[in-house]
C-alpha cells in the first residue's frame, strides 16, 4: 500500500489528523492480517425470473389494436400487481418491448396487455399483430410498476389513444376506493379507442371521450379544466399531449406520468464510437443513443437516468469532437454523457 | 377520502431531475436551535462522499449481477444515489457562502470515503471479496439512511418548530428515495455474498464508524459556526435531549432498527412504508419541478 495521504487536524493544529492515522492504521492492520488468508467468495447464482405464458385469447379491441389475454401454462395463480404496472415481452424475434397490464388486478389467473400497431414503429408491435396467435408461447418478465397510481382523494386521468392501457385500470381502482375521479379519453376517431365498452359500466358523467374528427385536437384548457387544487393528474399518452399539459400544468395539483421512456434524439447526426478497450467501432444512427447501442454489444456498462442529469453513464472521452447535449455535462472536460451527448462528427473513442 | 390503494411493489426506481435554491435558507435553518440544526447538519457533510462512493462501488458490482431484475434496481439506485449527492453538495457551498467553513470535514469524509474505502490497488480475487466488504459497509449503511428517511418522512416536530421548507423539502425528497430503494443494498449484498457473519461485522463497523464520525462533526460545526462560536460543545450526547423532542432520531429508536438488522430474516421492506415515500414524491416541490 501507498503511503496515505492524511488530512489535516480539524482545528488547525496538526497536518495530519491523529484520529484518522489511527483508525486508517487500525484498519489497514486488520486488512493485512486477514488476506493471509485466501479470500472467500461466495458463488453467485443465476436468477432467472422470466416465465413462460400461453396467449389465451388475441382479440381485436379497436381499429388496429390487438389484446392479448396471457395465462400461466397450467392455469395458476400469476404474481400480483398494482395498476400502472408493466410487464417486459421477449419476443420470438428477440425483441424485447414493454406492455402496460390492462385487465383486472383482481383477477390472479391472467394478465391482459393491448398492443396498437405502429407500421413505423421498431417492429414489435407489428410482430405482435402478424405473428403471435392463440396458444403460442411468450416469454415475459415482470410485472414492474413504473407508474404507480398516487393515493389521493382527488383524480383526474388523461389518456391518449393507446394510452388508455395502464389508465383504465388505475379508474377502475380509484372508482373501487370510492375517490373522485375524472377521465378524459382523447383519440382521433371513435373506432380507434380501445375498451369504450368496458368504460360504459362506470358512471358517465365522469368520463369524457374527446375525438380529434368531432371536437379537433384537445387545448392544455380542453384537458386541464378539471385539475382543481390537491388533485392527482395521471397522464398517459403521446409526448405531444404530455408537453402541451406540462406548459400549462396548475401549480396547486400534481402531475403524474410515466418517465421510464427517454425522450427521442433530435437532430441527431450519424457517428461511429470506437471502444478502447475492446477495440471495437460501433455505428451509432441519427435515431438511437450512443447508450443504446454501446449497451448491445456492452450489456454491462452503467448507466441510470437516460436523460442526461445524473451523470452515472459519464466516460472519458480519448480522442474526437463531443458535442455536449447534457445539463450535466459541462463542456472543456474530456468526458461525455453516452446516454445524451453525441459526436459533432466522425469517430470518438471511448474508455469502455 | 383518500383512496386506500395497499403497498405498491416492483417499483422501477428512477432518479429524479431535481434542483434546488438555497439563497433563502437560514444557517440554523431549525430556529433557534444550532445544536439540532447541526445534529443534521452531519448528514449534509458526509453524503456527497458518502454518495459518490456508493456510486462507485456498485458501478463495479453491476457486472457481477446475475438477476435481471436485480441489475435494474442497482442502476436506478445508482441514479439516485449520484442525485442525493449532488444535491447535498449544493447545501456544503450555501453553509460556506454563510461563513460557516465546513471544507474541513468535507476533508476528511472525502479521505474516508475515497482513499481508506476506496479501491486500495488490488486485483482478481482479493480485489472481488474488497468489494463484497464494500457492499456488506453500503448494505448496513443503507439500513441507517432507510430507516432515517422513513423518520424524516414523519417528523412533524420539525414542521412544527418552524424548520426550513425547502430544507425540509431535501430531507423528505432523499429520505423518501431511500424508502423507495431501501431494498436496493441488502438484496445485492445477499446476492454477491450474503454470509451472516459478514452482515455482523458491517454493522459493527459502521455504528462505530457512524458515531464516531457524527461526534466529531458535530463537535467541528458547533465550534466553526459563526453565531455560536464554540460557546455550546457538539456531540451525540445533544441527541438525548433533540431526540425526545422528535428534532432528530432518537437513540432508542435507531438502536431498536439495529436490532431488527440483526435477525437472519431481515428485510428492508419491513421498515418504512413505500406507499408513503410514493405519496410524498408525488407533493414535493422539487420533485413536482422536475416533471413539469
Amino acid at each position: 500500500m501507498t503511503r496515505m495521504s492524511y488530512p489535516a487536524d480539524l482545528y488547525g493544529r496538526r497536518d495530519r489528523d491523529r484520529f484518522w492515522v489511527a483508525v486508517n492504521t487500525f484498519f489497514t492492520s486488520v486488512q493485512r492480517v486477514r488476506m493471509l488468508r485466501s479470500p472467500v467468495l461466495p458463488p453467485v447464482r443465476e436468477v432467472d425470473r422470466s416465465a413462460d405464458l400461453v396467449v389465451r385469447s388475441v382479440r381485436k379491441v379497436a381499429e388496429d389494436v390487438v389484446a392479448l389475454t396471457l395465462a400461466a401454462p397450467d392455469g395458476g395463480v400469476l404474481p400480483a400487481w398494482h395498476p400502472g404496472c408493466h410487464l417486459d415481452l421477449h419476443l420470438p424475434s428477440g425483441r424485447r418491448r414493454q406492455y402496460s397490464l390492462c385487465g383486472d388486478p383482481s383477477d390472479r389467473r391472467t394478465y391482459r396487455i393491448a398492443v396498437r400497431r405502429l407500421p413505423d414503429g421498431g417492429g414489435g408491435s407489428v410482430e405482435i399483430h402478424d405473428e403471435v396467435t392463440e396458444g403460442d408461447v411468450l416469454k415475459i418478465q415482470g410485472p414492474r410498476n413504473a407508474f404507480p397510481l398516487i393515493p389521493r382523494d382527488r383524480y383526474l386521468f388523461i389518456a391518449g389513444g393507446i394510452g388508455i392501457t395502464p389508465i383504465l385500470p388505475m379508474v377502475q381502482a380509484a372508482h373501487r376506493a370510492g375517490a373522485d375521479w375524472r377521465l378524459i379519453y382523447t383519440g382521433r376517431t371513435r373506432e380507434t379507442l380501445p375498451f369504450l365498452d368496458e368504460l360504459a359500466g362506470l358512471p358517465s358523467a365522469r368520463i369524457t371521450i374527446r375525438t380529434d374528427d368531432t371536437d379537433g385536437i384537445p387545448t392544455s384548457a380542453d384537458l386541464l379544466a378539471d385539475a382543481t387544487p390537491g388533485t392527482a393528474v395521471h397522464v398517459c399518452g403521446p409526448a405531444p399531449m404530455i408537453d402541451t399539459i406540462r406548459a400549462a400544468f396548475p401549480s396547486d395539483a400534481t402531475l403524474h406520468y410515466e418517465r421510464f421512456a427517454p425522450a427521442p434524439v433530435t437532430n441527431g447526426h450519424p457517428f461511429e464510437v470506437e471502444l478502447k478497450r475492446s477495440g471495437r467501432v460501433l455505428q451509432v444512427p441519427p435515431t438511437r443513443s450512443a447508450l443504446d447501442v454501446i449497451k448491445e454489444e456492452q450489456p454491462d456498462v452503467a448507466y441510470s437516468c437516460r436523460q442526461g442529469f445524473c451523470g452515472t453513464c459519464k466516460v472519458s472521452v480519448l480522442s474526437g469532437d463531443v458535442d455536449q447535449r447534457a445539463p450535466s455535462d459541462p463542456p472543456g472536460d474530456d468526458t461525455m454523457l453516452i446516454c445524451v451527448s453525441r459526436a459533432t462528427k466522425g469517430r470518438l473513442t471511448l474508455d469502455l | 377520502m383518500t383512496a386506500q390503494l395497499g403497498e405498491p411493489d416492483n417499483l422501477v426506481l428512477q432518479a429524479r431531475d431535481v434542483r434546488f435554491d438555497w439563497s433563502a435558507v437560514p444557517l440554523h435553518w431549525i430556529p433557534r436551535d444550532p445544536v439540532a440544526t447541526h445534529l443534521v447538519n452531519v448528514l449534509h457533510m458526509l453524503l456527497p462522499a458518502g454518495e459518490e462512493w456508493f456510486v462507485r462501488v456498485f458501478k463495479e458490482a453491476v457486472p457481477l449481477v446475475r438477476d435481471d431484475r436485480l441489475r435494474e434496481d442497482v442502476l436506478g439506485f445508482i441514479g439516485q444515489e449520484a442525485m442525493h449527492a449532488a444535491s447535498h453538495d449544493g447545501v456544503l457551498d450555501h453553509f460556506v457562502d454563510q461563513g460557516l467553513d465546513v471544507r474541513p470535514f468535507v476533508r476528511q469524509a472525502e479521505f474516508f470515503f475515497e482513499t481508506m474505502l476506496g479501491d486500495r490497488g488490488l486485483t482478481g480475487d482479493r480485489r472481488r471479496a474488497w468489494l463484497n466488504e464494500r457492499i456488506s459497509l453500503i448494505a448496513a449503511i443503507e439500513h441507517f439512511t432507510g430507516v432515517l428517511g422513513d423518520w424524516i418522512l414523519n417528523a412533524e416536530a420539525l414542521d412544527r418548530a418552524g424548520a426550513d421548507p425547502m430544507m425540509l423539502d431535501l430531507l423528505r425528497w432523499h429520505g423518501a428515495e431511500e424508502v423507495e430503494h431501501r431494498h436496493v443494498a441488502h438484496e445485492l449484498f445477499m446476492h454477491l455474498d450474503g454470509r451472516y457473519p459478514v452482515r455482523v461485522r458491517a454493522m459493527a463497523e459502521t455504528i462505530t464508524m457512524l458515531t464516531s464520525l457524527w461526534q466529531r462533526g458535530h463537535r467541528y460545526l458547533m465550534a466553526a459556526d459563526p453565531i455560536v462560536q464554540g460557546r455550546v460543545k457538539g456531540g451525540v450526547r445533544h441527541m438525548r435531549r433533540t431526540g425526545a423532542q422528535g428534532l432528530t432520531p432518537s437513540g432508542r429508536m435507531v438502536g431498536a432498527s439495529i436490532g431488527r438488522y440483526l435477525r437472519r430474516d431481515y428485510s428492508p421492506l419491513n421498515e418504512g412504508s413505500t406507499e408513503q415515500a410514493l405519496a410524498y414524491l408525488a407533493s414535493s416541490p422539487a420533485a413536482q419541478a422536475a416533471l413539469r
